[in-house]
């Protein structure tokens, strides 16, 4: 499959100097947004174009910024790191004023130099891995908080919790690694003892063995930092052991297909911490935006990271509004970002390019199958 | 002690449906000495095919669940065997005369086009199996609680292997599959209908790829376009590990390579899993390079 995105991407390179030879319409703006269409994570992807779509007619609607119209140039990354670089470089060459994007750490680290090369501001939307902001580019942020906040929310979730004995598990991913690791030395300086640390292989459909090793080990608590799939197929696994061991998971699990994969009665007890879903805060834009999105598009966004997506694109139509088009002003308008109402909460950015801010909360599982935000 | 049991079964349980997949690896190569690369993804269409048989007649509500599964597990076996006539008439047949290379290509050629058209047809999510369908009893044995399907799957495996091997063993057309497997140009000066030889092979072999793959679905309830790719690899290597055209060592080296995988997640780590399962193929590979049930055959003058 990898050989075919490969050969769309030839082709899109070889048509490049026929794109960018077009002049540049007058009164118009760029954006240019990466996103996984296709591939494992293109139910996330597509509901990021949504989103972004959605609040690019609305600033058209509104008379555009500073009377440009905007229009959304969008590249499909695939969730592969080769063919998103490739998207970035089309992007990049395509004459956009910022990129938006995109989703998986790794993939999102195959564009950073490519866009920072092109001189561009970029905006990760769901890329949590430290290294990222650590790395020192100028103009690299993103609306996804980091690894090793969300690894210190979920110790503080687990403390809470009273779980003394936990299990950690990830399944080698740059995100769920990074959180594992992250969340074991908070743990460890919280006292709480970390019995089993060990990955699975994402993908596979049998889990039985990993569990039944984790059952030996005994702990309190299960808590796997990867994606909502292989949770899906560890809960409902466990259940088929008979073993009742509670489960926690990270923001990847924060889909509803999880409880489809899991069933609802192995999901129910399960709980992760994650950034609030729209539909789930009472801010006037939350509210706002998730009527829009249901009147356009007749559901509710499913996935936590494409909101973030949406967020990007707030802070960069902000920038454009305050007449910060050229990507040093953009960039250094960013980092003075302060309490912007964002769709997932109040927006800004700290001097690195991560977002600032306390979002995580934790979500229970309850026994219909729903996802309940539990008070702070 | 408990553990070990435990893992046992459960690599049992696995390896039951390597096995499977790995028939129809082994009876294509045993008749026509080609790789059929696109087994893994006439796997994947059978559980793509179950669903959709089962979500659009609505049968798993009109019929009783273990009526309903029998029914689609008759209907996607039936279905996904045309489409493997219809594979070897399009893609192998014009290239029987050909160097073995190019049937491989062919193969991969295949395999490549089946996954991007499910991809296609049916997008890229998830999908999920209703979960009513699996029966939902546990077994205790040795003091192991073992999901009931899990044995049901084991079992039905077994079934479908022996009903197989009866079949090549005991029939006429078995013979002359078994003829036509030794060298074809003998069997044709025998009066045996090569051609109709090797489209009955490409019935049986994928037909039970295809019921493999209805069975992940049913038991495992989740299924995505890209699984016949890992799937096909771990059948094809059991294929290899039991000796590969051998019936009965297609079954053994599943089940090894399911027990191996699991007692290596248990005892090892997880994500060396993979790796001791392979290595042990390798080891096995250098003892006997036929693997286990292979027999070396002599060029007799």
């Amino acid at each position: 499959m990898n050989r075919v995105f490969g050969l769309v991407g030839a082709l899109a390179l070889a048509l490049l100097p026929v794109l960018s030879a077009q002049p540049a319409t007058c009164g118009e703006i760029k954006i240019g947004l990466m996103c996984p269409l296709t591939g494992k994570w293109a139910s996330e992807g597509q509901d990021m174009k949504n989103i972004v779509t959605l609040l690019v007619d609305e600033t058209n609607a509104k008379g555009g910024i500073n009377g440009d119209t905007v229009r959304l140039v969008v590249e499909d990354d695939a969730g592969d790191p080769r063919t998103a670089a490739l998207a970035a470089q089309k992007l990049a060459s395509a004459g956009v004023a910022a990129v938006i994007g995109t989703y998986g750490s790794a993939v999102t680290e195959a564009t950073q130099n490519i866009v920072d090369e092109a001189g561009l501001v970029q905006i990760g939307t769901g890329s949590t891995s430290v290294r990222l902001t650590e790395k020192g580019l100028e103009r690299f942020f993103r609306t996804s908080p980091r690894d090793d906040a969300q690894g210190k929310s979920a110790a503080a979730a687990i403390e809470k919790g009273g779980y003394k004995a936990v299990a950690l598990l990830h399944d080698n991913s740059s995100y769920a690694k990074g959180l594992a690791e992250e969340s074991r030395a908070a743990l460890e300086k919280a006292g709480v003892r970390v019995i089993f640390f060990d990955a699975l292989t994402p993908g596979e459909r049998d889990y039985t063995a990993i569990l039944t090793k984790l059952k030996a080990a005994d702990p309190d608590l299960v808590f796997f930092t990867g994606y909502y799939p292989e949770t899906g197929m560890l809960l409902r696994q466990k259940k088929e052991m008979s073993w009742n061991v509670p489960m926690m998971g990270g923001d990847a699990a924060n889909h509803q297909d999880l409880v489809k994969i899991a069933g609802p009665e192995a999901a129910a007890g399960y709980f992760f911490i994650s950034p609030p879903l729209p539909q789930d805060m009472d801010t006037k834009e939350a509210k706002d935006f998730l009527a829009a999105y249901k009147a356009k598009y007749d559901s509710v966004p499913v996935s936590v990271w494409a909101v973030l997506a949406g967020d990007a694109y707030k802070a960069i139509e902000g920038a454009l509004a305050a007449g910060k088009a050229d990507p040093e002003a953009m960039a250094a308008w960013l980092k003075e970002l302060k309490d912007m109402p964002g769709l997932s909460g109040s927006l800004g950015f700290d001097a690195k390019g991560d977002r600032v801010g306390e979002f995580y909360r934790t979500y229970v599982v309850n026994n219909e199958g729903a996802f309940e935000l539990q008070p702070r | 002690m408990e553990q070990f049991f435990q893992q046992l079964l459960n690599g049992l349980a696995v390896g039951g449906i390597y096995a499977l997949v790995a028939l129809g690896y082994t009876m294509v190569y045993g008749v026509l000495k080609l790789i059929n690369f696109a087994h893994g993804d006439l796997f994947t269409i059978g559980a793509y095919l179950g669903l959709t048989l089962l979500a659009s007649w609505n049968l798993a509500g009109v019929l009783p669940p273990a009526v309903a599964v029998l029914a689609v597990f008759l209907m996607v076996g039936l279905l996904v065997a045309l489409i493997g006539v219809v594979l070897e008439r399009a893609a192998y047949r014009p290239l029987r005369g050909a160097n073995r290379l190019s049937a491989v290509v062919s193969a991969l050629g295949a395999s490549i086009f089946f996954e991007n058209a499910i991809m296609l047809i049916y997008g890229a999510r998830v999908y999920v199996y209703p979960d009513f369908l699996r029966p939902d009893f546990t077994v205790n044995l040795f003091g192991v609680s073992v999901p009931g399907v899990r044995l049901l799957i084991l079992g039905a495996s077994v079934a479908l292997m022996l009903a197989l091997s009866a079949f090549i063993q005991r029939t006429r057309m078995g013979a002359a599959i078994r003829a036509t497997a030794i060298d074809p140009g003998a069997a044709r000066l025998m009066g045996i209908n090569v051609d109709r030889v090797i489209a009955l092979v490409f019935l049986i072999g994928p037909g039970l790829g295809g019921m493999a793959g209805l069975m992940v679905g049913i038991y495992y309830g989740q299924i995505d376009f890209t699984m016949g790719w890992s799937y096909g690899l771990k059948a094809f290597t059991a294929a290899i590990l039991g000796g590969i055209g051998n019936i009965p060592g297609a079954m053994l080296g599943g089940l090894l390579l399911g027990v191996t995988e699991a007692l290596a997640a248990g005892y090892v780590a997880m994500a060396w899993k993979d790796a001791v399962a392979f290595l042990v193929l390798i080891l096995i590979l250098i003892i006997r390079p036929t693997g286990i049930l292979g027999e070396r055959t002599a060029d007799k003058l």
